[in-house]
């Protein structure tokens, strides 16, 4: 017979304000089963913690139910509670009478009734919980970090430097990401590739670091503590072990300059053999099997000349993709973002004049190795332009695009506004078209300040088209600080496009098993409290894979995800909760459905027996076996369906 | 099968731009519309919004009543009644208290407005209800050769969320039409400019700047003639280009067609059978059906 204690927490008044919780504890005594019921302030605090354990042993309770908040919030808490006053932790059942009773109702009558119906189905409930154990399970001390980007990096460094060996994936040739990209960073005007290729190196030479780049991450198994992660390697047809980086099959390709750059946002060329950029990490080569005459045609003229100039002989184009094979305790994503296709703001013309550039395209023309070696110059007629106009939040902002801030939109036009002026001189006209200047971090509002005693025109308001004339760009601005209708001409206008999520983040998200927020960026498990946690255990996420954010920002969540990565890494053991699927071996069939339907690869069939099991290390318990069975035999530890229909026959 | 559309002429087209009755009511049948004449249809409602909205909403629900009680989608040719009418269906679709009241009234004249039928504008007619291939297959004198400056007008375009015929920056139809004829459409930066009629009672001077500037950049940019698909933009366009030209200072010569006159001429309809006769602006410098 069970002896169940009830325990009503007020929330502050943020239960006690909308249910009445002394009629409920008095109504909760009343229930079947149920010999003691209690009514508390903050029942998650010490005193409230202690009232329980006092109870449980006052009354010799077998069975506990918590009428609170979401069991996302405490249940784990409750459930440490329960145990130190000697009733087994699983025989604990949350009723939340917060998210789904106070806070989403007014009339308090009716809200006081509903948690009652509650608490009665709760109790239901508890009178067939059963008792279960957690088991354990060995954590592989290694890594996976996936995207080599500024994120990607720190993070792969500082659990390297933990003392942990860590595998990085990235799928460009090069690891750096955007920041590479980048001439100088705001607000400090740090130079980009002078603060992040002492990284790059040292990711390079790091003994516990094993750099995957041009590759990819194909599968992910497993859970928590023991991962296995098949990774393809895409073939750079030059062997890395001898490549000394020289340069000589880039310059004797065929089709050197004759290739769009990537790298530099299609404003440069390059050839087939080609490095991305000269402090590529590793610096290998890779010839572009899209490209190159031989691989694509099968004749290069006589013979390929890369191979020929090639002294060390790494040139080789047999190579294949290879599938390699890792076995990792916890993972990183830092996947990066991609940049809006400013066509799809059509009105502002990137489409329809070479003048119209990006923000990241004049990082390119800015950079000193860039396409034009640092000067800059129209792309239409390679002169000096006289005017250049900034287009702020383009996609960004903007229900037709994306609705959220890129949050970098405004300092980058203000950092390069800097520059420009540097380079061109204080007489070359600047404006700048904004909807609201966010210049938040540390130190930006003091550079904004800079920035506006250089004489730049400031227009607040979002032009309405960019035309092109026979004698440069002309743009209509309605100026909402002075309500008045503005006519800018200019030579070149720069696009500041909005920050958007990978174009393939849906997929990659279900290769890993993470959740989406409504963005499309990777949601984390708590935006306040679990920041850098996904909803998989085990993997964690950094950097603007997450949302849009500064480098600064992005730094900062990597060597977060980092520690909280070293915390699963550091354990010898993990516990493994016991709330997973099992098999009534009477009832199974074999049918094998629940082994397709398992997004974790935790069930197989026993060929012997000829029934389905479960690996309870992979099994999350997300519940799709027991939905699928058609012959009922897939239970839920303490979500048997004879639990549920009790619980649902109460509150009826 | 004949597509079947009740015409709602509006109050511009039967009062002055009779071309566009006429080319219409000539070229359609050829790609296989049917259209039906209602008796009972009012003016769209659009001139009064800024003074009465709620009898706006009236007279556009009421029109679609009439329709619905025929069974048929409307046509309506005018880009402002085709606004005034979408606009009704939007606002009484969220707003079911409005529809009542509406209903209520109109049941004095046993109407009822539910809102089943759909309202459609002389370009996605011809684009997405006929298509390109079919148009194509009557093009017996392709108008080969001819540089063609499409004007869109804002109402079709604007605003977006509510369902225009067309992309609101940058709409493709009417020269995807023109290329379906054998014309070369040109792609212009004033493309998308108003007509200036929305001004021209209050303040004509500006509204015919408007005109003017937009014609003056397509004659310098050596473009034969501009095709509209809306009596108002056409009454500036065709009608006033002399007054235009006048408050622009500039001597202005641009054969105005409408999209139905185009298309008629590429069918190889006559000028008489299409009202060539009846547009304002010098139409007959475009040696059209000849080789150029």
């Amino acid at each position: 017979m069970r002896r169940i204690g009830v325990f009503v927490c007020h929330c502050g008044i943020n239960i006690a304000q909308t249910v009445d919780v002394e009629a409920l504890t008095e109504y909760a005594g009343h229930l079947n089963g149920v010999v003691v019921a209690k009514h508390y302030k903050y029942m998650c605090s010490d005193v409230g913690a202690t009232l329980i354990k006092d109870t449980i042993k006052e009354f010799k309770l077998n069975g506990v139910v918590i009428a609170a908040c979401s069991p996302r919030m405490h249940e784990h808490t409750f459930r440490r509670v329960a145990s130190d006053g000697g009733v087994n932790p699983y025989q604990v059942e949350i009723s939340n009478i917060r998210e789904q009773c106070s806070w989403a109702h007014t009339d308090k009558a009716k809200a006081t009734e509903k948690a009652k119906s509650l608490v009665r189905s709760a109790v239901a409930k508890a009178h067939s919980l059963e008792p279960l154990k957690t088991s354990t399970l060995k954590v592989i001390p290694e890594a996976l970090v996936i995207g080599g980007g500024i994120a990607g990096i720190q993070s792969a460094l500082d659990l390297a430097n933990d003392g942990f060996k860590v595998h990085l994936v990235e799928r460009e040739p090069s690891i750096g990401g955007h920041m590479a990209q980048l001439d100088k960073t705001f607000p400090t005007l740090d130079c980009s590739s002078c603060i992040l290729t002492p990284k790059m190196m040292e990711v390079a030479n790091h003994d516990n670091i094993e750099l995957l780049s041009y590759a990819e991450v194909a599968s992910i198994e497993g859970s928590i503590g023991n991962y296995t992660v098949k990774i393809r390697k895409k073939p750079r047809y030059v062997d890395v072990e001898k490549c000394t980086g020289c340069g000589d099959c880039a310059s004797n390709c065929r089709l050197k300059d004759r290739i769009t750059s990537e790298f530099n946002q299609g404003m440069g060329k390059r050839g087939a053999a080609y490095m991305p950029f000269p402090q590529a990490v590793p610096l290998k080569y890779v010839i572009d099997d899209k490209k190159c005459l031989f691989l694509t045609k099968g004749k290069c003229g006589d013979e390929p000349l890369c191979k020929k100039a090639c002294a060390q002989g790494a040139i080789n184009f047999d190579q294949k993709e290879e599938l390699v094979e890792r076995k990792v305790g916890a993972i990183v994503v830092a996947t990066g973002y991609d940049l809006l296709d400013p066509t799809a703001v059509y009105e502002y013309g990137y489409d329809n004049s070479p003048d119209v550039i990006t923000t990241l395209e004049m990082e390119r023309l800015i950079s000193s190795s860039g396409p034009t070696k640092g000067e800059i110059l129209r792309p239409s007629n390679q002169q000096k332009p006289k005017s250049i106009t900034f287009i702020l939040c383009v996609g960004s902002r903007d229900e037709t695009q994306c609705t959220w801030c890129c949050r970098i939109g405004c300092m980058t036009a203000l950092k390069q506004v800097y520059l420009l002026k540097e380079k061109l001189g204080e007489d070359i006209e600047i404006n700048v078209c904004y909807n609201d200047l966010r210049s938040f971090g540390k130190g930006y509002e003091e550079f904004y300040r800079k920035v506006r005693g250089l004489h730049t025109n400031m227009f607040r308001g979002r032009p309405s088209e960019v035309r092109p004339m026979n004698d440069g760009l002309k743009i209509d601005i309605y100026d909402t600080t002075t309500s008045k209708l503005f006519e800018i001409k200019t030579d070149l206008v720069i696009l500041v496009p909005a920050m958007m999520p990978r174009i393939d983040a849906t997929e990659f998200a279900r290769l890993l098993h993470l959740t989406l927020s409504g963005d499309g960026f990777f949601l984390e498990a708590h935006p306040k409290l679990r920041p850098v946690d996904t909803f998989v255990n085990g993997i964690f996420i950094a950097g603007c894979c997450q949302g849009p954010k500064d480098i600064q920002d992005t730094v900062s969540q990597a060597s977060a995800a980092a520690s909280r990565a070293a915390t699963i890494l550091s354990l010898d053991e993990l516990e493994i909760d016991p709330l997973i699927a099992m098999v009534d071996e009477e009832a199974c069939t074999g049918c094998g459905i629940c082994v397709e339907v398992c997004p974790y690869e935790a069930r197989t069939i026993n060929e012997r027996k000829r029934i389905a099991e479960v690996n309870e290390a992979l099994c999350a318990g997300c519940g799709g076996c027991i939905a699928a069975c058609p012959s009922n035999a897939s239970i839920h530890k303490n979500f048997t369906k004879k639990q549920l229909l009790d619980m649902v026959d109460d509150i009826m | 099968m004949k597509k079947k559309y009740a015409l709602f002429p509006g109050c511009l087209m039967p009062t002055e731009q009779y071309a566009y009755e006429v080319s219409l009511r000539a070229t359609l049948p050829i790609v296989g519309v049917e259209l039906v004449d209602l008796e009972g249809f009012s003016c769209c409602g659009e001139p009064m919004k800024s003074v009465n909205q709620f009898l706006t909403l009236y007279l556009s629900a009421r029109n679609l009543a009439i329709a619905e009680k025929h069974h048929l989608d409307v046509y309506a040719p005018c880009a402002m009644c085709h606004l005034a009418l979408t606009e009704c269906r939007n606002v009484l679709e969220k707003n079911t208290a409005m529809k009542e009241r509406i209903n209520t009234l109109l049941s004095s004249e046993g109407l009822t407005y539910t809102g089943t039928q759909r309202v459609v504008h002389t370009v996605d007619l011809l684009y997405d209800d006929i298509g390109i291939e079919k148009i194509k297959e009557h093009v017996k004198k392709p108008l080969k050769g001819v540089k063609i400056a499409a004007h869109y007008g804002c109402h079709i375009l604007r605003p977006s969320e509510i369902g225009r015929p067309d992309d609101s920056e940058n709409p493709q139809k009417i020269e995807t039409i023109l290329k379906a004829l054998g014309a070369e459409p040109i792609l212009y930066p004033q493309r998308l400019d108003c007509c200036g009629a929305p001004l021209l009672a209050n303040l004509p001077d500006s509204a015919l700047t408007k005109t003017g500037q937009k014609l003056q950049a397509i004659q310098e940019v050596g473009i034969q003639a501009l095709v509209d698909v809306c009596p108002w933009c056409h009454k500036m366009f065709d009608g006033r280009q002399i007054k235009a030209g006048e408050i622009v200072a500039a001597k202005l010569e641009v054969p105005v067609f409408y999209l139905t006159q185009l298309l008629g001429l590429a069918f190889g309809l006559s000028a008489e059978k299409l009202g060539l006769d009846l547009n304002l602006s010098p139409v007959e410098k475009l040696k059209l059906g000849e080789e150029t």
